[in-house]
């Protein structure tokens, strides 16, 4: 029961998730449009760019100046852009008694009206008088859907579909009404291309092969470089120590006087040496048994 | 037991007596929305041009307090604005102080219908009273100006002075 309430509670409130920030309406407020004393003023650089821009107020305020006698009537307008006359006008009465420094502040509700209808705006003064201090300013909604293909979630929506022009099988090239095409050839073409194919991707292999040995390589290299260099600091580091302890010559006291043979050497008769008869025949036993064991071998 | 008895008798008794002469009261209750609202568009600001001078005019150094009405149903409403005559709070002061104030309609959303509240108004004394002739909103400026007798100087301190506004039902 408690999963089934759970459930009824995710499916009330998904509406409100599955709509998407992106097109929800929003509102704005332009600056001030008028910019200079000369109170006109094109909507084109008042409005922001999205399509879908509808106005509801026009809010403006300004300081009347003229004599208290003088009666004067100030317009605030825009015209209709699609016609003639205004889309919006509102007067003001500037009796006599009214005076100089005297200010207006009127917010009027236009209801939603499209931007396209809005043209040029302006303040405009009948009588001996002027305003000054004006400020204009629109407030706007903004609907992204206006354009229903402005988001997938805008109702209305329509999945885009590619522009496929249609074309005249009639008026295409046929190749087999080509009398200048040998269709036989082609066959070998497409056969080729295949060939083509298999070759490239050969190709492509063996490159790869001869990127990898060579990165290899570069790779060995590197290390027996490496080696190289630690081998060569290594002796130059010996030779370095060896530097330090050899000296150059050697110094050595030599006592000086004769030196006479110390060796007496009396003749007499020397007999053989008995143990060297017996090792030089036993030698000459064992190199005869060794040639001879060679002919065994070869008689078994 | 007796004792009882004549005691529930003497209850039934009062209770017959007081159903014979029910009463009671029911209110009836009521909220009226006023049609003339009230609201400061911006507090004021007393300048010291010199010593012994107070005052919310601009070139002194001041700004003056706007209030802002707004009505609802026309021709229902006076609207008295009284600028002030005192401090309600301020140090103690070594002399008296004169005033002076004016109030004056600043600006209006309905020119063609409220052009006439300025020259229209009644003044009695700080108080100046306007006929709220026309529904929108109106902003009424006053002007408050201090003096300390005698050119003395102001102690330092803090001034605070109060324009009172009210929606008076015709």
């Amino acid at each position: 029961m408690r999963k089934k309430l759970l459930l009824l509670l995710a499916l009330g409130s998904w509406p409100s998730y599955s709509y998407s920030e992106s097109i929800a309406p929003y509102w704005g407020t332009t600056g001030n449009v008028i910019a200079d004393q000369s109170l006109n003023w094109s909507m084109g650089g008042v409005l922001p760019e999205p399509l879908g821009l509808d106005i509801q107020n026009v809010i403006y305020s300004y300081k009347i100046q003229k004599e208290t006698g003088e009666w004067v009537t100030v317009h605030v307008q825009n015209e209709n852009a699609n016609g003639t006359g205004y889309i919006f006008r509102e007067t003001d009465e500037w009796k006599p008694g009214t005076s100089t420094g005297m200010g207006i502040n009127k917010v009027v509700p236009v209801g939603d009206l499209p931007r396209e209808l809005w043209g040029p705006g302006s303040i405009d003064i009948e009588g001996n008088g002027s305003v000054y201090d004006a400020n204009v300013i629109y407030t706007y909604k903004v609907t992204p859907c206006y354009d229903p293909q402005y988001d997938p979630n805008c109702p209305g929506y329509k999945v885009p579909t590619p522009n496929i022009v249609e074309v005249n099988l009639d008026d295409l090239y046929d190749v087999f009404d080509d009398e200048n095409v040998d269709l036989e050839r082609n066959k070998s073409i497409e056969q080729d291309d295949i060939n083509l194919e298999e070759n490239e991707r050969k190709k492509k292999e063996e490159e790869e092969e001869a990127k990898r040995k060579y990165r290899l390589e570069k790779a060995l290299g590197a290390a027996d470089a490496a080696s190289l260099f630690a081998e060569n600091a290594r002796i130059q580091q010996m030779n370095l120590v060896a530097a330090q302890n050899l000296q150059a010559y050697v110094i050595a006291g030599i006592p000086g006087g004769v030196y006479n043979d110390v060796v007496d050497l009396r003749d007499s008769k020397l007999p053989d040496a008995k143990t060297g008869l017996r090792n030089g025949l036993a030698q000459q036993l064992l190199h005869k048994q060794m040639v001879e064991m060679q002919y065994n071998l070869n008689t078994n | 037991m007796l004792n009882f008895k004549s005691g529930i008798g003497i209850a039934l008794l009062v209770a017959g007596a007081t159903a014979a002469h029910a009463q009671q009261n029911t209110p009836i209750n009521g909220t009226v929305q006023s049609r003339c609202i009230i609201q400061t568009d911006q507090p004021g600001i007393y300048g010291n041009p010199n010593a012994y001078t107070l005052s919310t005019t601009n070139t002194d150094g001041g700004s003056p307090p706007v209030i802002r009405v707004d009505v609802t149903l026309a021709a229902a409403y006076y609207l008295d604005i009284t600028a002030p005559s005192a401090f309600s709070s301020a140090p103690s002061l070594p002399d008296v102080v004169t005033w002076a104030g004016d109030t004056t309609v600043k600006s209006m959303s309905d020119s063609t219908n409220m052009g006439g509240y300025e020259t229209g108004k009644l003044e009695t004394g700080y108080t100046d009273r306007y006929d709220l002739t026309a529904t929108g909103s109106t902003w009424f400026e006053t002007t408050s100006t201090a003096t300390l007798g005698g050119s003395r100087a102001f102690p330092g301190g803090n001034y605070t002075a109060l324009v009172t506004a009210a929606c008076i039902a015709k």
